[in-house]
């Protein structure tokens, strides 16, 4: 499958569960983050916020390894994530964000991250199935919102 | 001032057979090392162990730290039955600690513990592997060792004052029992894995278990898709026998019974040896369907046949042993897979024993036992019968069992003298030339507190199964294998 077939909507107009958890994520750092916040940088500050949470649980490793397999899988039909690196242990986790915005505009930058997500939630749901995978990612969510982690502030505006 | 002592509770760990060895389960509270080399089952036992406790008020922590990556840890654990991918992230937290182990130092490592503990309060923690943190810091250098004794000590301390039952988890070797978290746990569960020829055994030890009793010895450990499954070594001076009728029990061969002073004792321990094809199980299963006929049931472990071999062999002899299986009164389990241990058959027998209510057990036969063991068991085969024999028979259950010996023509071997000890009663059968023919005789050579015949008497097999003939008196030299007549023969008839 790839990266595209799940992440579509299904033919009842409902969207799959990666694509609606990728946006919970990202709309929940937007209500989170200051007014007039970007598209683009809230999907950016949702995959530093997810990396961020779900390294508690499998491990900063385990997390960029997952990251790195979803942004090269997501690379090939996204072109605007070329310039997107990842950052293994630092804050930010997702470099390149403003270049990319810069260079793609950013509602392709948005959804090229949104479709990064997506592709992570599937892969993580492939490995330890998708109702632990979507699990684990709601817990991180709701571990952030509760504010049990430190607040994401460290992503510098472009 | 009255005493009263303060009560432990003890947790189950979810793991069948494990609290019987534990003397009744995991006490509350306590501070446990699971030790053991890679592949012996330590993280699955932990996780048995978490989702049969943890809830959502107390919930488990799952603190991983360097070892098998997290993501491979719960893609290969989700795989058993007991594990609840609804519980993952409410009842049961994974917290990776890789980073502050690979970076900081001990003391950071205990913060971020107990700041996890103090966030969630959880009823169990368990630290998988202890050892990485031990390894990382817990070189030979005196002030590195220091550290680790007082990490140790604190993090014990933290765990039990926030009433967490715990588990570290750690591939440990048997030379490296210094290693303070040994002085420190309260209990310490010891797996090992041992390779014999092409065998391998995983074996449980509880090596201390504070404020316990526990079963001592080597358990046998089987992991299938429900998890580990401990199988504990009954010693039988812990067992009270049951005081025993001394009801006599037919043996349904005609003949036999009164070979035997009127049949087999109730609750006792009988072996039929003989050679190749003397008709030892055609016997066994004729004192089973004795039993089934006066309204006993039973139970029959083969080892040296598929049952449905067995139960249509019977049954051409219209035994209706295939009836009285789908009645429910008769049992026939088959345990010929290799790589058994004793204590794994003496369970599956037992389980059968109960489920059917058996009086009468047959094990048929006892060399295909000692065959179906894993090598390392062989060794113990002696010591293992005795406790398998002794479990049975301090039930109340009359056991028939029947043994292989060869024979050189030229002397008899009355029994395999390797068993023969666990018996109450032991019956022989014999290939004899007589008049240039190829015969069977038996005698019933021991009998416990019993007179008994000690005449040869030949048998037949037939159709209709076995049936016991004439008494040698006339003959001499019988066990030999060659009688010879006497001048005046004076053969005896006897009425079956």
């Amino acid at each position: 499958m790839n990266t595209s077939d799940r992440a579509k909507e299904t033919p009842s107009g409902k969207q799959s569960p990666p694509r609606e958890i990728a946006r919970r994520l990202i709309s929940s750092r937007r209500s989170e983050r200051k007014a007039g916040e970007t598209p683009a940088r809230a999907a950016a500050a949702a995959c530093d916020t997810l990396y961020r949470e779900l390294s508690r649980w499998v491990g900063p490793d385990g997390c960029h390894a997952l990251f790195t397999r979803a942004l090269a899988d997501t690379r090939t039909e996204y072109p605007a994530l070329a310039q997107i690196q990842l950052r293994a242990r630092s804050e930010p986790y997702i470099d390149g964000v403003a270049e990319t915005i810069m260079a793609h505009g950013d509602p392709a930058t948005a959804e090229a991250l949104e479709s990064m997500l997506v592709r992570l939630v599937e892969l993580l749901g492939r490995l330890i199935g998708d109702d632990m995978a979507v699990k684990l990612i709601e817990r991180s969510l709701a571990s952030s919102e509760r504010g049990d982690a430190p607040p994401d502030d460290r992503r510098e505006e472009a | 001032m009255k005493e009263e002592r303060a009560v432990i509770r003890s947790l189950p760990s979810g793991v069948p057979g494990l609290d019987v060895v534990l003397g009744g389960g995991l006490p509350e509270y306590s501070f446990n090392l699971i030790a053991g080399g890679p592949g012996s089952g330590k993280t699955t036992l932990a996780h048995q162990i978490m989702f049969t406790n943890a809830t959502v008020e107390r919930p488990a922590l799952y603190f991983t730290v360097l070892g098998e990556p997290t993501i491979k840890m719960l893609r290969y654990q989700r795989q058993f039955t007991f594990f609840n991918p609804d519980l993952a992230g409410s009842a049961i937290q994974f917290i990776n600690l890789s980073a502050e182990v690979m970076d900081q130092d001990l003391g950071e490592v205990l913060k971020r513990i107990i700041s996890e503990i103090e966030r969630a309060k959880p009823g169990i923690v368990v630290v998988d592997s202890f050892r990485s943190i031990g390894g990382q810091h817990g070189s030979s250098e005196r002030g590195a060792t220091f550290d680790l004794d007082r990490f140790v000590q604190r993090l014990a301390l933290h765990l039990t004052t926030w009433e967490v039952t715990s588990f570290l988890l750690g591939e440990y070797t048997e030379e490296e029992q210094r290693n303070p978290v040994f002085t420190v746990a309260d209990g310490i569960l010891w797996l090992s894995q041992a390779t014999d020829r092409n065998s391998v055994v995983r074996r449980l030890q509880v090596i201390k278990t504070r404020g316990r009793a526990q079963m001592p010895g080597l358990h046998t450990i089987r992991i299938t898709n429900a998890g580990l499954q401990i199988y504990p070594r009954i010693p039988e001076q812990t067992r009270k026998r049951a005081l025993p009728k001394r009801e006599r029990l037919s043996t349904g061969v005609p003949g036999m019974d009164e070979m035997l002073g009127g049949g087999v004792i109730a609750g006792d321990a009988v072996m039929l040896t003989g050679p190749a094809g003397s008709g030892k199980s055609t016997v066994a299963t004729q004192f089973m369907v004795a039993g089934l006929a006066k309204g006993e049931t039973g139970v029959i472990a083969v080892f040296e046949e598929y049952p449905e071999e067995y139960v249509a062999r019977a049954d051409a002899r219209n035994s209706e042993v295939g009836r009285m299986i789908k009645a429910g009164k008769l049992e026939v389990i088959y345990l010929r897979p290799l790589d058994l241990s004793v204590d794994e058959t003496l369970q599956a027998i037992l389980e059968a024993v109960e489920r059917v209510g058996a009086k009468r057990v047959v094990i048929d036969s006892l060399s295909g036992f000692e065959v179906a063991l894993a090598p390392t068991f062989r060794a113990d085969f002696r010591e293992s019968l005795y406790r398998l024999v002794g479990a049975l028979t301090a039930s109340g259950v009359t056991v028939f069992t029947t043994a292989e010996v060869s024979e050189a023509f030229s002397e008899a071997r009355f029994t395999t003298e390797k068993v023969s000890f666990i018996t109450d009663e032991i019956i022989i059968q014999r290939y004899v030339e007589m008049e240039g023919e190829l015969k069977r005789v038996m005698a019933v050579i021991k009998m416990r507190g019993s007179n008994h015949s000690h005449e040869f008497r030949l048998y037949d097999v037939s159709a209709k199964g076995v049936v016991v003939g004439d008494s040698l008196t006339e003959y001499d030299g019988i066990i030999t294998g060659v009688p010879t007549l006497r001048a005046k023969p004076t053969r005896i008839k006897r009425s079956t």
